[in-house]
């Protein structure tokens, strides 16, 4: 029972939002917007879940002083500073928009801004010509560089000037990313849509029942 | 006196027929017809009618509406003078609406268009635009389902060799031979996303290995809702391993909701603990090579796969192995073996060849100067 339930409202709601999606009528849409809705009510649920872990996996960090327990005391301080003012005031609160727009803003954009050295790394590894497929990689790459770069054009048209082409860096750039990457693109795009209707037939037919825990 | 009084009635007549002459060559505009929008939820009526000519005076239409026996009422704004078509969503259904279409020319002249007929707006059941994709769904989903209860009877299929899944028993075994943990990463997607429900299963297939070598596995989840799930299924996989003593809940926690926060902190994890071995299945965005270059960095054997196909080239640059867009929704079905999960592969496998033949036919008829099958994806686009 435990599980053919959950196998059973899948397959129904499978089947039934698959169909909202050919049917524009008012009755299937608001079934499509209700369910919606529903899934919806799950959020406020899945924030207190989130924070009771959240405080039970830093408890036992400073009780087991794991390493760097110490840090676990910023979480808490970090979690109930936020949450004192934004339950009474609300996230428009001054004070409030303030720690967002300082603390974490911040904090969100030196994560991202790690890509820039984390990319030099990766693509330093990633286009050492040791193979032929290597060799390739690092060639498109150089093009691409230097055709995304204004000085690109400049360099051809001055250096490559007896050439019938003009632009020729960003020209070669724009063909890479328009024909051999677009197409390895859309070929990697329609194996994913088969795959994901694959999987969704899978779980709608109760064939992959794993979610639910277990096989069988 | 006489002669001011002829110059009034002579200058009065011009005008007369001046003005005459303008709102005479003001032509109404011609076939107008208000039809229930298709394809649609019923909550609009489409009114069109025929552009007129290029010296016709007119600068603007004006729409006009008139419910039963009401007052016509205008609506919308001046259309500017190439329009022919206009869509009114503001309809009620069950309500009969008329239309007339005014044209306004440059000095206000007005001159409206015969009365439509009463129309209202009713809701389809099926999009017939859809019909193709439909059609489509319905050949692809019979392929599968085909396969996977042609697979029952016992036929084995072969499935191509994939380098990456095949490395899942070595990743696990260099875990537990060094004794270090591994580490699961569902990335930022939901519940309800399918590459989160396809790293879920993945996720139950190692399960049941750790489980077997007793290797600890941590999972830090993006999402509270996965976590519960992932943590039902990790326990279930213990339990049917015969090692529920193995399991330790502590090790599926919540981290946080927040993208690079998420980063940070199983950057942190990885720096601290060192896991042998790191799985990045799922969903990613920006932050995948934040994660996979700290794996890298840590000498951990990676396993990515994604979905996402603008995170595969970091992925591919940063990790051992790589699942490369479909592969992620294969591995459930390599790594477990079942006849029935392996036979919704060939049906994948045959929804490829449909694609593929599509795009040869699609190239030739173009090439030939035969054009119904773009114009056919078009609509359906």
């Amino acid at each position: 029972m435990k599980r053919q339930v959950p196998l059973v409202l899948c397959f129904l709601f499978g089947v039934v939002m698959c169909f909202t999606q050919f049917s524009p009528h008012s009755f299937s849409q608001s079934i499509y917007d209700e369910v919606v809705y529903w899934a919806l009510i799950m959020s406020p649920f899945a924030l207190a879940v989130g924070t009771i872990t959240l405080v039970q996996t830093h408890v036992i960090r400073i009780r087991r002083r794991t390493e760097h327990w110490q840090y676990s005391f910023v979480v808490f301080a970090g979690l109930l500073t936020m949450v004192v003012i934004g339950l009474p005031f609300g996230p428009q609160h001054p004070a409030f928009a303030w720690l967002f727009n300082n603390v974490q803003v911040p904090l969100d954009a030196t994560m991202f801004s790690l890509l820039a050295f984390l990319i030099a790394s990766a693509a330093f590894r990633a286009f050492r010509a040791r193979t032929f497929e290597a060799s390739l990689l690092l060639i498109s790459a150089m093009i691409v560089l230097i055709g995304n770069v204004p000085v690109g054009d400049l360099i051809w048209n001055t250096v490559l000037s007896w050439l019938p082409w003009d632009n020729g860096a960003s020209e070669a750039r724009q063909w890479i990313l328009g024909n051999p990457n677009l197409s390895a693109r859309r070929g990697i795009i329609l194996g994913v849509s088969l795959g994901v209707i694959s999987q969704a037939i899978r779980l709608i037919l109760g064939i992959e029942r794993s979610y639910i825990g277990g096989g069988d | 006196m006489l002669k001011t009084i002829q110059w009034i009635v002579v200058t009065l007549v011009l005008c007369i027929s001046v003005s005459t002459v303008f709102s005479q060559g003001l032509t109404p505009p011609l076939n107008v017809t208000a039809v229930d929008t298709a394809n649609d939820d019923g909550s609009s009526i489409t009114i069109k009618w025929d552009a007129a000519a290029e010296d016709s005076g007119i600068s603007g239409y004006q729409i006009l509406r008139r419910i039963a026996d009401g007052e016509l009422e205008t609506i919308g704004d001046l259309l500017p003078v190439g329009t022919t078509t206009y869509v009114d969503s503001a309809i009620e259904g069950g309500t009969a609406y008329t239309y007339v279409v005014r044209a306004v020319s440059a000095t206000e002249a007005t001159a409206d268009s015969e009365q439509t007929a009463p129309v209202e707006g009713s809701g389809e059941w099926f999009h017939t635009e859809k019909t193709p994709l439909f059609i489509a769904m319905l050949l692809f989903s019979a392929a599968i389902v085909w396969n996977i209860y042609n697979a029952r009877s016992g036929k084995e299929v072969f499935v191509r060799r994939i380098p990456g899944l095949e490395a899942v028993d070595e990743a696990i075994g260099r875990a537990t031979e060094m004794g270090r943990s591994i580490l699961y990463v569902l990335g930022l997607g939901g519940v309800s996303g399918v590459a989160t429900v396809a790293s879920m299963t993945i996720l139950a297939q190692v399960a049941r290995r750790t489980a077997d070598y007793e290797t600890p596995l941590r999972v830090p989840c993006n999402d509270p809702i996965v976590m519960n799930v992932v943590r039902e299924m990790v326990k279930t996989a213990y339990l049917e391993e015969g090692h529920p003593d193995a399991y330790n809940e502590e090790n599926i926690f919540f981290l946080t909701e927040d993208q690079f926060a998420y980063a940070a902190g199983v950057d942190g994890i990885m720096v601290r603990e060192k896991p042998a071995t790191v799985f990045l299945q799922g969903s990613f965005a920006a932050e995948s090579l934040i994660l996979a270059e700290t794996g890298n960095s840590i000498g951990a054997i990676q396993i990515a796969g994604t979905d996402s196909e603008h995170q595969l080239p970091f992925f591919i640059a940063a990790c051992d192995y790589t699942l490369i867009g479909e592969e992620l929704y294969a591995a459930s079905a390599y790594l477990s073996k079942e006849p029935m999960l392996l036979g919704s592969l060939r049906g994948q496998d045959w929804g490829k060849v449909l694609i593929f033949g599509a795009i040869a036919l699609g190239v030739i008829l173009e090439l030939s100067g035969i054009t119904w099958i773009t114009t056919l994806l078009q609509r359906v686009n």
